[in-house]
């Protein structure tokens, strides 16, 4: 395993996020730009505080039914996690499942068999090897992933304490007061975080997040991911932003059984096979007493489609995105002398 | 907290008296319970983590892990990883600086087979000249005019070196115990190492398709006037069915930092550990965090420990082994008012590997999802003469001088999309270097351009021992448990600084022959203002002879009590450049069969 380590950014890039938007504007200036607005006016104010008993009413929904998201928190998540990762010709977050990838994690702990660690050792997608034969079996195991093995007292604590925040753990208040400022959990900064979204976009833009173009939504992002949301310093400083980058990435990629990566579509799009046991790719011949390596996915060799006449090498190409981020990762950890440990 | 439905206890649950209590089922815990149940001791394991293996004491079958491929477990959740929000520990450069809370420095794995769980078990020997380190570099000084080196003659106050109280001979038979206890693949094609006198139990594995290339490499890099030496890479994973009902490794690739799912890698658990479960003399407690030993000043009594449900237990034994790693076998020393302590060393000499990371870009796809992570090494780097038994000095324009480095890994990405992958263009990447999002993100990931791409060497090189970098207890800060947490002050020195700018160019060098582009060196930690975050953690017990400069004896019990030993990676009074796992199994063998009385089974 190879562990990257990148020197941290000198300065953030400027926001284009209107002052009192920014997370640490003054109390007083988002009252302000409410009256600024006209898109704000004081019918649509008051038909926003005629909506909360709905919005608490479907909250209690959702509860009641396993879930956590309301429908519209739902439409702005996938909204939000599809602008981090857009359908083109291959299916983009929502289409891959990352909310209902997120609406797992927010809710693991309400049920028997929390999703948090997948079971073992084997999910099935691939054939135990026919060792006598020294080739893939037909027998499949049981998919033993989706059997997520209860939670240690533990292991549990942390994980409510992730999800629920300082607040909801009361026997970790003493432990937790010692670092500063109380954890706010993850179901908290979805709640918050969807509607700054929304209210930003109303702002911005003059609609919910939802409801703008894709080119709006992108320019949108643009300013949410400047300035609008605070550093979490219980989070290494990360945004709701960062958040939401960080678990589309999960609920594209990780196992199925999470609930996102819609039948293994973010592995095929990446050429990736996934989880590869018990098949692996190499299989010992009892018979033989040999090793084979798996002629479609060989170990020792490249890539078949890489390949060329007489065994010469045809690299398929990088995008420019993809050369772009290793010239990235090559300038960032030249700037540090060598000799600096 | 929930009271759980499984009871935390596993493999003879009837013994109520124990000849030895050890603290730790991993590396040098399992070890040290099979060799002492073998010897016919009755013997109590405490782990303070889960259990990934249910059913570990049925004799019948292996038992199916709940280990499984899953990046987002391990990598993102950190299954078998200690929990750094409920026990993180405090770091500082210096003791004059203000030490900062993390969720993790150092921290090793925290379960049932211990940090081998989560390792790709690779398992070289040190070499013989290492076991006498510090007589070797004086001999050497001493007979080559102008001859320097860091840490040793007029600096030697720098550093604190010392000779191990044993030598590699005196080892050797451990050695051979190990790798056939643990199921050692390999073939004897590296010049460095030192002499072994019984083959690898198993023959290597496949290759990867990186060691091939790097191979190529390294085999068209010169260094000091001939072609580098790369060698089949040992590793504790079985490329044959072992005798011990675990299969042939198929190489699913998921394998450094994750749990093995077939129980091909030769984790404690299903080798050492589980000999001792079905032995009949050996009781495992899991999730049972010991906090302290009750003790008289030189002897212990009992240990204290909170089991799953939270409550405090307390058990008792004839005599107790710390083997809980470097960091937290230290710590409870001086959790327990200072047990051992007469010497003022307990927590001091904390070393981890200064490990350099030379990478580049191969322009196919690499496919490190397919393998063991590593299949092949160079250890021209390690700074000894062939045979290991010498030190290698190099001819520089201002005069003789003595590196030790280490042995290098190939390696390369593992393919893992989220954490190697995704995660940095869109977060760990600065601004306007990076990909945010959108279909840049997008295509970068379908690209692997570092999954697929990055490949490189990691040279594990060797670290000085120091007075000052050291263990203690936080004044402040405490874990979950209310103990105050590990506050690791640790800084490099210029030894392991020289090594690494006299090798690094070469790595390089080796990277580019092998047809990769844009080759560059990876920031230390310590560079970038970051705790280190080696898993190779040795030192803190150092053994010895001389009590006042020594925590335990030859034997590894502690100068000062006399039914205590420790029989892990914290007994080593230097670190040498190789992952150190093996010599952890060898060295608690030794120690192991010193308190039993036995000799090595081979």
């Amino acid at each position: 395993m190879i562990r990257l380590r990148i020197p941290r950014a000198p300065t953030s890039p400027p926001s284009a996020l209107p002052a009192e938007l920014r997370w640490d504007a003054p109390p007083t200036s988002v009252a302000l730009l409410l009256t600024r607005r006209e898109v704000l006016k004081a019918a649509s104010v008051v038909a926003a505080a005629m909506s909360l008993p709905l919005v608490r009413t479907e909250q209690a929904w959702a509860r009641a039914r396993g879930r956590y998201f309301t429908a519209r928190e739902r439409i702005t998540l996938g909204a939000l996690c599809d602008r981090v990762f857009p359908a083109d010709h291959d299916p983009g977050a929502t289409a891959l499942g990352v909310v209902k990838y997120v609406e797992g994690l927010l809710t693991a702990l309400g049920v028997r068999h929390p999703p948090i660690f997948t079971g073992g050792p084997f999910s099935g997608r691939t054939p135990f090897a026919d060792a006598a034969r020294g080739v893939p079996g037909r027998k499949h195991p049981r998919n033993a992933f989706k059997r997520f093995p209860a939670l240690t007292p533990r292991q549990e604590l942390a994980w409510r304490l992730e999800l629920y925040g300082t607040a909801e753990v009361p026997e970790l208040a003493a432990f937790e007061a010692q670092f500063g400022p109380p954890k706010v959990g993850l179901r908290d900064i979805y709640r918050a975080g969807l509607q700054k979204v929304d209210d930003v976009a109303q702002a911005t833009a003059g609609a919910p997040y939802a409801k703008l173009s894709t080119t709006d939504q992108d320019t949108v992002f643009g300013l949410l991911d400047a300035g609008a949301f605070a550093p979490d310093p219980r989070r290494n400083g990360a945004t709701f932003i960062d958040i939401v980058i960080r678990h589309t990435l999960e609920g594209c990629f990780a196992a199925p059984e999470y609930g996102g990566n819609f039948r293994t579509r973010g592995w095929t799009m990446l050429g990736l096979e996934g989880d590869s046991q018990p098949l692996g790719y190499s299989i010992f011949d009892t018979t033989t007493g040999a090793y084979v390596e798996r002629a479609d996915h060989p170990m020792s060799t490249p890539n078949p489609d890489e390949l060329g006449p007489g065994g010469t090498i045809v690299p398929r190409p990088l995008t420019a995105d993809g050369l772009a981020v290793q010239t990235s990762i090559a300038t960032l950890a030249s700037i540090i002398p060598v000799d600096t440990v | 907290m929930r009271k759980r439905a499984v009871p935390a206890v596993l493999g003879n649950t009837t013994l109520a008296t124990f000849d030895v209590c050890i603290i730790g089922s991993g590396a040098g815990g399992g070890t040290a319970a099979h060799v002492l149940t073998q010897a016919g001791k009755n013997v109590l394991v405490i782990e303070a983590g889960p259990n990934p293996f249910p059913g570990l004491d049925d004799p019948d079958v292996v038992p199916m892990p709940l280990h499984s491929n899953d990046e987002l477990k391990y990598s993102v959740r950190g299954y078998i990883d200690q929990i750094g929000a409920l026990e993180p520990r405090t770091w500082r450069q210096r003791a004059t600086d203000a030490a900062q809370v993390r969720a993790s420095v150092n921290t090793l794995p925290k379960t049932v087979g211990g940090a081998f769980t989560h390792a790709d078990c690779k398992t070289p020997r040190f070499n013989a000249v290492d076991f006498r380190l510090k007589s070797a570099v004086e001999e050497l000084i001493a007979a080559t005019p102008g001859l320097a080196v860091p840490g040793f003659g007029g600096d030697a106050g720098s550093a604190n070196f010392a000779d191990w109280p044993f030598s590699y001979d005196d080892l050797e038979p451990f050695y051979v115990e190990a790798e056939r206890l643990y199921g050692v693949q390999g073939t004897d094609d590296n010049p460095f190492a030192s002499p072994r006198s019984a083959p690898y139990p198993m023959p290597p594995g496949v290759a990867m398709y990186l060691g091939v290339v790097l191979t190529r490499g390294a085999l068209a890099t010169s260094f000091l006037g001939s072609p580098l030496h790369p060698h089949t890479y040992p590793a504790a994973i079985a490329s044959r069915p072992t005798d011990d009902g675990r299969p042939a490794c198929v190489d699913c690739g998921l394998c450094s930092g994750f749990g093995c799912p077939s129980n091909a890698k030769g984790s404690p658990a299903v080798t050492s550990l589980r000999r001792a479960l079905l032995s009949g003399r050996c009781q495992l407690r899991h999730d049972a965090q010991v906090v302290r030993l009750v003790h008289t000043g030189s002897h212990v009594g009992a240990v204290e420990y909170i089991d799953a449900d939270g409550a405090l237990q307390t058990a008792t034994a004839d005599a107790f082994m710390l083997a809980a790693s470097p960091i937290e076998s230290a710590r409870l020393c001086l959790l327990s008012e200072g047990l051992g302590n007469g010497s003022g060393q307990v927590g001091r000499n904390l070393m981890f590997h200064l490990q350099s990371n030379v990478n580049g870009f191969l322009p196919e796809r690499v496919h490190g999802q397919r393998g063991r992570a590593v299949t092949h090494g160079i250890t021209d780097f390690r700074g000894v003469e062939p045979g290991g038994d010498a030190l290698r000095v190099v001819p520089m324009p201002d005069g003789p001088r003595v590196y030790l480095g280490g042995i290098c890994e190939f390696s390369s990405s593992q393919g893992l999309p989220i954490t190697e992958d995704g995660g940095v263009y869109a977060v760990d990447l600065p601004g306007p270097f990076g990909r945010r999002r959108g279909i840049g993100l997008k295509n970068a990931l379908r690209d692997g351009a570092l999954g697929q791409h990055l490949i490189g060497l990691i040279m594990q090189a060797e670290d000085a021992p120091q007075l000052g970098n050291m263990m203690d207890l936080d004044p402040t800060v405490r874990d979950v448990f209310d103990r105050p947490v590990p506050r690791v002050t640790y800084a490099s020195h210029a030894f392991e600084r020289a090594s690494r700018v006299f090798y690094v160019p070469f790595m390089r060098d080796v990277v580019t022959n092998a047809g990769a582009s844009q080759a560059f060196v990876n920031p230390t930690d310590g560079a970038l203002g970051d705790p280190p975050s080696s898993s190779h953690v040795l030192g803190t017990l150092r053994m010895g002879t001389d009590p006042a400069t020594s925590v335990v004896d030859a034997g590894g019990r502690f100068h000062d009590v006399d039914n205590l030993w420790a029989c892990d990676g914290s007994v080593f009074p230097t670190s040498s450049g190789y992952n150190p796992t093996l010599t952890i199994i060898a060295v608690a063998l030794r120690i192991a069969h010193g308190i039993a009385g036995t000799a090595p089974i081979l």
